[in-house]
């Protein structure tokens, strides 16, 4: 294994041997200081690049050199800081140095340093959210900080049954993964099953969520995501309370929900800020949405290939007439097609925002047009593929409109195979597929299926609030109740 | 891994099977709209197909392909050799029937093409010409193309109008009716813009053996279909008026069984949209309605015992007598007891609204 070639990687490692390998770095600096008044000489080793000099400058170096410093214990009292520690293990020098403490020795002293934290804090400030955005509701949005997004979290729900484990993954990277989860409400199966399943990752670089999403997804070869992902903490500690289990990583503005089911990637976080009609009638219209995005241009290649009597007779004419010049079969044609939004929309998220938008519309339209003028797809099927995809572009979650985007091809291809019998197969593979898929062992596709009538109160509609007295049932909720109906009674007017 | 690999394996199979479906892109093939079948000498035939050529912002135009054949079924094999697409039969509207055709040779083998073509719907028009069937394609109706128009003509007769309810499945389920015959619309074309609805062509054992006229379809509409809409026009002293039935329902009572004796009563609802006279009094209102019964008991039985006489069935009363009677012998039906059935028809006509204007 490669780290095993550096020699400060090593389990057992000597002071002498990290230094060594450590001086190779330009941020390693050691210093050296003279205390006047006890005549103490002492040394200060610390990465540069990690540690905020202004702390040392300011407030450890002007005890140090002119407080009465004599023995190392003595920094405890001295600093004006509040992690001091003392301590033998040299085991930990390599780790504090590179979490951003200065480790302190003094000459003479060989078996015993002290440490205390410096750290740089380098984050942005918190943003609107960008991938979720909402017009109604908080506009807070996740950074690349684990402090600051547990502290988006905690402020939402301040109460002691609120647990944040704390877990180290990646040999490498040393990424810092918190668990939360709220005592006595959460499934502790759930907790278990993540805590293990994190735990037994095996890997050197940690670099997003979306590591950890691919690793401990049950089925790691399912087009599906099986974590939802979201840069809402609002959202996380909504769910949080519902009784399921956030995972947040260190340096990834996405936390991670788990257990979650087919439905809840369709839901956006505004839904629960909006009315529940309005909400309901926008679940409605995003699920119709994917079905149309998925299937509105395979349905287009079969008819037009195989099945001819399933076109009204008014509307023959017009298709008719639009193919009549078009050199490629329907499919052929549907492909290219799809392959021109597809490369625009690929095009505008490699490129600058602002570039990207006017390249995306620009090139849509101009593409659109012009390949219609030239006769090489229909206008009417130019009509369904950019319905397509911005039906595509109302999934919540990038991440599933990014499946839903994909499974089209598929479709695609069974269409021009056998017409709609080959769409019904496609189906069924993805059925059945979707049938067999867990969620950390639960059910994806629940509520449908497994039915659970309850659950589906906050699915494809969303009941009003005061329907909303159970968690979900799929979770195994410890405390299965949110509230308890009988104390949430109808208001009556003052004058009754 | 295994379970990927047996997928993978499985793809190419999926490919061996493709060639199995016939692929019919829709701008490569011939819609058949419509099709004319017309007699011509010893026992030959001539197909006329008719498909519309689709033209951008424009009414289809109707394109004609002919050809004459021994063998019914081979007509539209030797039309196929006109024809540089395939001809295909699925978006079949009407089947029309020369009156030599239909009344000479019978179309029942040219039928049971249609019904044994999955492609071809239930629901599609048979219909028989008031001429040669292939002189009525060859006109130009409407904006959707000739067959188009033709379908909706029917189609707009049988919702709103006297026409009884007919399309293919009807015809051959009244033909496999033990106790019924089938009848199908008759058309004319009047010019060569203009075709016509004329009547109702009745059928025994497949051939045309007698026509009710347009004036007359109301009664039929009346003892054959459940609901019907329809005008009729009722002449007394005072007037004539013209009443639209609305709503109309009939029920068949077995009364008598030796002979047998069916009571039909005819219930309908009307409203009265136009009277001649000076003043519509409820009195006079009183006596169209007895009128209107009387126009529907003397039509109907008249209807009835021309049945009787040239030994069809189109309103079903053997199959009536059947669902009645436990010893029922078909054949018997017809030859004794048919002849000897009597038949009661009691109309009862309410005329709901005579106008808001006093």
């Amino acid at each position: 294994m490669a780290f095993m070639k550096f020699p400060f990687l090593k389990k057992k490692n000597d002071r002498e041997e990290i230094k060594k390998a450590l001086s190779k770095s330009k941020d390693y600096t050691t210093v050296t200081y003279l205390n006047k008044k006890t005549n103490v000489t002492f040394c200060l080793t610390f990465m540069s690049t990690l540690v905020d000099e202004k702390i040392i400058n300011d407030n450890a170096l002007p005890p140090l050199l002119e407080g009465d410093f004599y023995r190392l214990e003595d920094t405890k009292n001295i600093l004006p800081l509040s992690d001091v520690q003392v301590t033998e293990e040299t085991d930990k020098l390599e780790q504090k140095l590179f979490n951003g403490y200065v480790l302190l020795t003094m000459q003479g002293i060989e078996n015993k340093f002290c440490f205390f934290s410096a750290q740089k804090e380098v984050s942005r400030n918190v943003s609107v959210p960008e991938v979720e955005f909402n017009v109604i509701g908080p506009k807070e949005a996740f950074v690349e900080s684990i402090d600051q997004n547990l502290n988006l979290i905690r402020k939402r729900l301040p109460i002691k049954e609120l647990i944040i484990e704390e877990q180290k993954v990646g040999k490498l990277s040393k990424t810092t993964v918190a668990i939360l989860y709220i005592d006595g409400i959460t499934n502790t199966e759930n907790v278990n099953t993540v805590r293990q399943r994190i735990s037994d990752i095996e890997f050197d670089a940690i670099t997003d969520s979306s590591y950890i999403v691919q690793m401990i997804s049950d089925n790691q070869h399912s087009p599906f995501p099986q974590l939802l992902d979201t840069e809402r903490p609002d959202r996380v500690a909504a769910i949080l309370a519902e009784g399921k289990v956030a995972i947040i990583v260190d340096g990834s503005p996405h936390a991670l929900i788990t257990p979650t089911t087919l439905v809840e990637f369709f839901s956006s976080f505004e839904d629960y800020f909006l009315n529940w009609i309005l909400s309901s009638f926008l679940r409605l219209v995003r699920i119709f949405a994917v079905t149309f995005s998925v299937l509105v241009t395979p349905v287009y290649v079969a008819t037009l290939s195989y099945h001819y009597e399933l076109i009204p007779q008014d509307l023959l004419g017009l298709l008719v007439t639009s193919r009549r010049q078009i050199p490629f079969p329907p499919i052929l044609e549907a492909l290219f097609l799809e392959l021109t939004i597809e490369l625009l929309r690929e095009a505008g998220a490699r490129l600058p925002t602002k570039v990207g938008q006017t390249i995306g519309i620009v090139g849509g339209i101009v593409l659109g047009t012009a390949s219609v003028e030239a006769g090489l797809t229909s206008n009417v099927l130019l009509i369904f593929v950019a319905l397509a995809a911005l039906a595509s572009f109302t999934t919540p979650i990038y991440k599933m409109s990014n499946t839903i985007r994909l499974i089209r091809f598929p479709f695609l291809i069974f269409a021009e195979l056998w017409g709609l019998l080959g769409i019904l197969l496609a189906f069924c593979f993805f059925l059945t597929h979707l049938l067999r898929l867990t969620s950390l062992g639960r059910p994806f596709l629940e509520p449908i299926y497994p039915p659970r009538i309850h659950d589906l109160k906050d699915a494809l509609i969303r009941l009003p609030f005061s329907q909303q007295t159970n968690r979900p049932f799929f979770l195994q909720s410890k405390a299965p109740k949110r509230f308890d109906d009988g104390t949430a009674k109808e208001k009556k007017d003052i004058d009754e | 891994m295994e379970r990927i690999r047996n997928f993978l394996l499985l793809i190419p199979l999926f490919f061996l099977l493709v060639g199995c479906v016939e692929k019919e892109t829709v701008d490569d093939i011939n819609l058949i709209n419509g099709i004319g079948f017309d007699y011509a000498e010893e026992g030959r035939i001539i197909g006329t197909i008719l498909f519309p050529v689709f033209m951008k912002d424009q009414p289809p135009e109707n394109k004609i392909l002919t050809a004459e054949a021994a063998i019914k079924k081979s007509v539209l094999q030797d039309i196929q050799k006109q024809s540089a697409d395939p001809i295909v039969t699925g978006k079949m509207r009407v089947v029309l029937f020369g009156e030599e055709l239909s009344t000479k040779q019978g179309i029942l083998e040219l039928v049971d093409a249609f019904q044994r073509d999955p492609g071809v719907g239930s629901g599609i028009y048979l219909a028989t010409v008031d001429g040669t069937a292939e002189e009525i394609l060859k006109g130009k109706y409407g904006i959707k193309g000739n067959a188009a128009h033709i379908a909706n003509l029917l189609d707009q007769n049988v919702k709103r109008e006297d026409l009884p309810k007919t399309n293919l499945q009807r015809f051959l389920a009244d033909f496999y009716q033990k106790g019924k015959t089938p009848y199908i619309p008759q058309i004319k074309k009047i010019s060569d813009e203009n075709v016509e609805l004329s009547g109702v062509g009745l059928f025994k054992s497949g051939k045309i053996i007698d026509t009710i006229t347009q004036d007359k379809m109301f009664f039929f509409k009346l003892l054959v279909d459940k609901f019907s809409e329809g005008m009729h026009r009722v002449g007394i002293e005072k007037g004539d008026a013209a009443i639209r039935s609305i709503r109309s329902s009939h029920n068949f009572e077995l009364t008598g069984r030796n002979p047998f004796e069916v009571t039909v009563k005819i219930r309908v609802e009307g409203v009265i949209n136009e009277f001649t006279g000076n003043e519509l009094t409820p009195k006079i209102t009183k006596q169209l309605a007895k009128q209107f019964e009387e126009d529907i008991a003397r039509e109907c039985m008249y209807f009835v015992k021309r049945f009787q006489e040239k030994e069809i069935d189109p309103v079903g009363f053997g199959h009536f007598v059947k669902t009645q009677e436990r010893n029922f012998n078909i054949d018997k039906w017809w030859a004794a007891e048919y002849p000897k059935l009597v038949v009661k028809i009691k109309p009862d006509v309410t005329i709901t609204e005579a106008g808001v204007i006093q």
